[in-house]
């Protein structure tokens, strides 16, 4: 595609929000590793700063480079016609370097083609990359594909494929930096990464409860974070016109719902400063409005409009984000309602459930959970306000989103599945 | 006009201000040196531009005479000739390379005796990026200059920060970077240079101009809005505000501009007279909710100055103070009650609450109500309890509605 201009678009791009970006070592090998390589050394606003993040260089040794090495330059383009390089594939069979998903009949020497996909490659040095090792747009769009398919296998455990498309996708991501390509098709690549990220954060939240998975849970956040971060520098590279889709103000509304997590790692600028430099027309956008509603009905301790916003107005993919969090704001109303409640009238479960949408028998679980004693009275049950054994659990149940309960009959607005 | 210049007078009056600038300079003269180098101050035409229009071979002129500071003087020269023709990114990059030879100089001069000179230099080198900037703009270029701008201040806040007797400069050029990551959105360096300023052990913070710590604390005290510290952020801006030249009223304003919001989420309003003599009544009407329990206002109020609100990123401060709102309006029933039928005013109903946000228009029910008074009790804006089955918040006779007191909610 267009390869010329993304590359005259991607230096606006790598200008913003880097000091020297363009001089101090940007280029392609600088914000490979700096900004979005999805690689070590996280972002290059981000804090505390990575020796390797073209901001802490400008910062602290801001010497300039010779204005013309880097930045004029052309981007490598790749040539590499298959998901993985034939010269990684035989390094990693005589390696026995392949994951299961990789292996011909089980094979752990033995890959091919269509099932070897090139892997993240942490310690990546601009010198010996080879264009025969990059992989162009169109080959890394079919990798995106062919991973995202995985997701529908059953034939392994979650885990497994998810660790897989993890690594995979970073390593997509990083062949887009090396060619410095900015253009609605890597948006499109960076938009499914997000999407993933959101999927297996709803899942890995369910499906495990060990520390085992709180690890990938976290790490999985990270890269969610990361991914979102560059998505905006995308957007932000690639509107001269403004104008901004509906997806994008979707894609947006992720890191304000991000926030009702207490969980996620600390965000790189804080909420306001983060509003302040967002276009208008994305922060009208009714996904927009939506996530800054629920943010403030949460401050606000309005539980019951938080609950009733998100099961009518939530797209699928901002429900898969916050059914995490969920739990965590009902414990939230829980801590609140037993420390302002009056000691001699119950308050029946059946009344708290309705407003925090959960069902009576996983809210009964919460309420243990919190230390909260549950009687029954008159056949109802119900917990007595003012119990000091109440604490904020460290970890929560498992989520199941939003139930609704009406007239005998019971929806259940959850996404099941991937 | 330069046409009207013969070659000999042009000549003349620039080797008149080289002359000038190399007699500063060996005579220690900081304040004569920073008038020769403020190059965007200018006006477009002067008599030095003129002479440098009508004799364009001025670079080989400074070489010749002043070689030992040709790298200072024929960039400088350049910046000049080429911001009297408007051409702001030739004049940046120019004035650029004059910088660096100059900072050259600076650090071999073991006196701080130009410090005022690098100071103009500092300020220059921002202004006439940000002209360098709107122009690469309008051209539809990448407006790269002021980042560089940064770079280039970060060397000499190296060159300022270290022992000795140019320490004293350094928060002037500290104030000078925090203005570019400001403009830039880049605050996230101020970062590593406030770190620099205050675990300084041989140096007290107390020492610098004043004027430049009024700056530091506008600035560093905006940060910490953003971080909605607020207590830290009263202290830094309350800081600016007493020891701000009170001549300066547009300071003053800027300073407000932040105070304000974070006094009001600490509980202390101002009087609407300081709202009006510094025109900062977008502030009137979120006050004027906070005294009257009047949600609508205030919701109105952020809407209609939200996209103000949100660029200077106090938005969300404003919007937090949701709760203290409720809590007046609260007190407000309560008070009305009292008149009515005083043996029951600390019992009010929930149906109540709601009716009342009824007549303002908004629309919430008995559920709703019994949350966010959940959440004020929990807060401490009200002291009590309520009571689910009988729907009423009961008050307590002792101070029902607890001041903040300078504490944020």
């Amino acid at each position: 595609m267009d390869r010329g201009s993304s590359s005259s678009r991607g230096r606006g791009w790598q200008g913003r929000g880097h000091h020297g970006g363009g001089r101090g070592g940007g280029g392609w090998q600088g914000y490979g590793r700096g900004r979005h390589g999805g690689g070590g050394g996280g972002r290059g606003r981000s804090s505390p700063p990575t020796p390797s993040s073209t901001a802490y260089r400008a910062a602290v040794n801001p010497t300039p480079a010779p204005a013309c090495t880097v930045d004029d330059a052309a981007p490598i383009v790749g040539t590499c016609p298959d998901m993985c390089p034939a010269r990684e594939r035989a390094q990693r069979e005589r390696l026995r370097d392949l994951a299961v998903l990789e292996r011909v009949g089980g094979d752990p020497t033995r890959t091919s083609s269509s099932l070897a996909v090139k892997k993240f490659c942490r310690t990546i040095s601009s010198t010996n990359v080879m264009a025969s090792d990059i992989r162009p747009l169109p080959v890394l769009r079919e990798t995106m594909d062919y991973l995202l398919h995985l997701l529908d296998s059953s034939e392994h455990p979650f885990e497994t494929i998810h660790d897989f498309i993890f690594d995979r996708t970073r390593s997509i991501r990083q062949d887009l930096s090396m060619q410095n390509v900015v253009n609605h098709q890597a948006i499109q690549i960076y938009e499914d990464v997000v999407t993933f990220h959101i999927r297996s954060h709803q899942r890995l939240a369910r499906s495990c409860q060990d520390s085992d998975a709180s690890s990938l849970c976290f790490l999985n956040m990270e890269q969610l974070t990361k991914c979102l971060l560059s998505l905006f520098d995308m957007y932000h590279a690639i509107h001269e016109s403004d104008s901004h889709s509906k997806r994008e103000a979707e894609y947006y509304s992720f890191y304000v719902l991000l926030h009702l997590g207490c969980k996620i790692p600390k965000m790189v600028d804080s909420l306001s400063l983060w509003y302040s430099q967002l276009p208008p027309q994305v922060r009208q956008s009714k996904e927009m409005l939506l996530a800054r509603n629920l943010l403030r009905c949460y401050h606000l301790g309005n539980f019951k409009r938080f609950f009733c916003m998100i099961a009518a107005e939530a797209t699928d993919l901002q429900l898969r984000l916050v059914e995490p969090f969920l739990n965590e704001v009902r414990a939230r109303a829980l801590m609140y309602f037993n420390h302002s409640g009056y000691k001699l009238q119950h308050h029946p479960l059946e009344h708290l459930s309705e407003i925090l949408m959960i069902e009576e028998s996983e809210l009964e679980t919460l309420c243990r959970i919190c230390g909260l004693e549950i009687r029954t009275s008159e056949g109802m049950k119900a917990f007595v306000p003012k119990q000091t054994s109440f604490s904020l659990p460290t970890s929560m149940p498992q989520s199941n989103g939003i139930y609704i309960s009406r007239d005998e009959k019971s929806i259940v607005i959850q996404v099941n599945g991937l | 006009m330069a046409a009207y210049l013969s070659m000999g007078e042009a000549h003349r009056r620039i080797g008149d201000y080289l002359s000038r600038v190399v007699d500063a300079i060996s005579s220690s003269d900081g304040a004569a040196l920073a008038s020769l180098v403020a190059v965007s101050s200018a006006p477009g035409s002067t008599l030095l531009s003129d002479a440098l229009a009508a004799f364009p071979d001025f670079p080989r002129l400074a070489g010749d005479r002043f070689p030992h500071l040709a790298d200072l003087l024929v960039p400088l020269l350049r910046a000049i000739h080429s911001h009297s023709l408007q051409r702001f990114a030739d004049a940046y990059s120019s004035f650029e390379k004059a910088a660096n030879a100059f900072l050259q100089e600076f650090r071999n001069w073991e006196t701080p005796w130009a410090m005022e000179a690098m100071h103009t230099v500092a300020l220059e080198i921002r202004l006439l990026a940000e002209k360098a900037d709107r122009e690469l703009t309008t051209t539809g270029k990448n407006p790269d200059k002021l980042q560089a701008a940064g770079s280039f201040l970060m060397k000499v806040f190296g060159a300022l920060a270290v022992k000795g007797p140019k320490r004293i400069g350094a928060l002037y050029v500290t104030c000078q970077l925090f203005k570019i990551y400001f403009r830039l959105g880049t605050v996230n360096l101020c970062r590593s240079v406030i770190r620099s300023i205050e675990t300084a052990r041989n140096f007290d913070f107390e020492d610098f101009p004043v004027k430049d710590k009024v700056t530091y604390m506008y600035y560093t005290g905006r940060l910490e809005v953003f971080n909605e510290n607020f207590l830290v952020a009263d202290q830094k801006l309350t800081y600016a505000l007493m020891h701000c030249n009170p001549q300066s009223e547009s300071n003053l304003r800027r300073i407000l501009k932040f105070l304000i919001p974070v006094k009001l989420s600490i509980g202390v309003l101002p009087k609407r007279t300081l709202l009006e003599r510094y025109n900062l009544l977008e502030y009137a009407d979120v006050m004027t909710s906070l005294k009257t329990g009047d949600l609508r206002l205030l919701r109105q109020a952020l809407d209609r100055h939200e996209d103000q609100f949100l660029k200077s990123g106090v938005y969300l401060v404003l919007e937090k103070l949701e709760l203290q709102v409720y809590q007046r309006l609260v007190k407000k029933i309560h008070i009305i009650q009292r008149q009515k039928e005083p043996a029951k005013a600390h019992q009010i109903k929930l149906d109540v609450v709601v009716k009342a946000l009824k007549w303002l228009e908004i629309d919430m029910d008995v559920d709703e109500v019994e949350c966010i008074m959940a959440c004020l009790i929990y807060k401490n804006l009200i002291k009590g309890y309520f009571a689910h089955k009988s729907k009423v918040l009961v008050l307590s006779k002792q101070d029902p509605f607890p001041k903040l007191n300078g504490k944020p909610v």
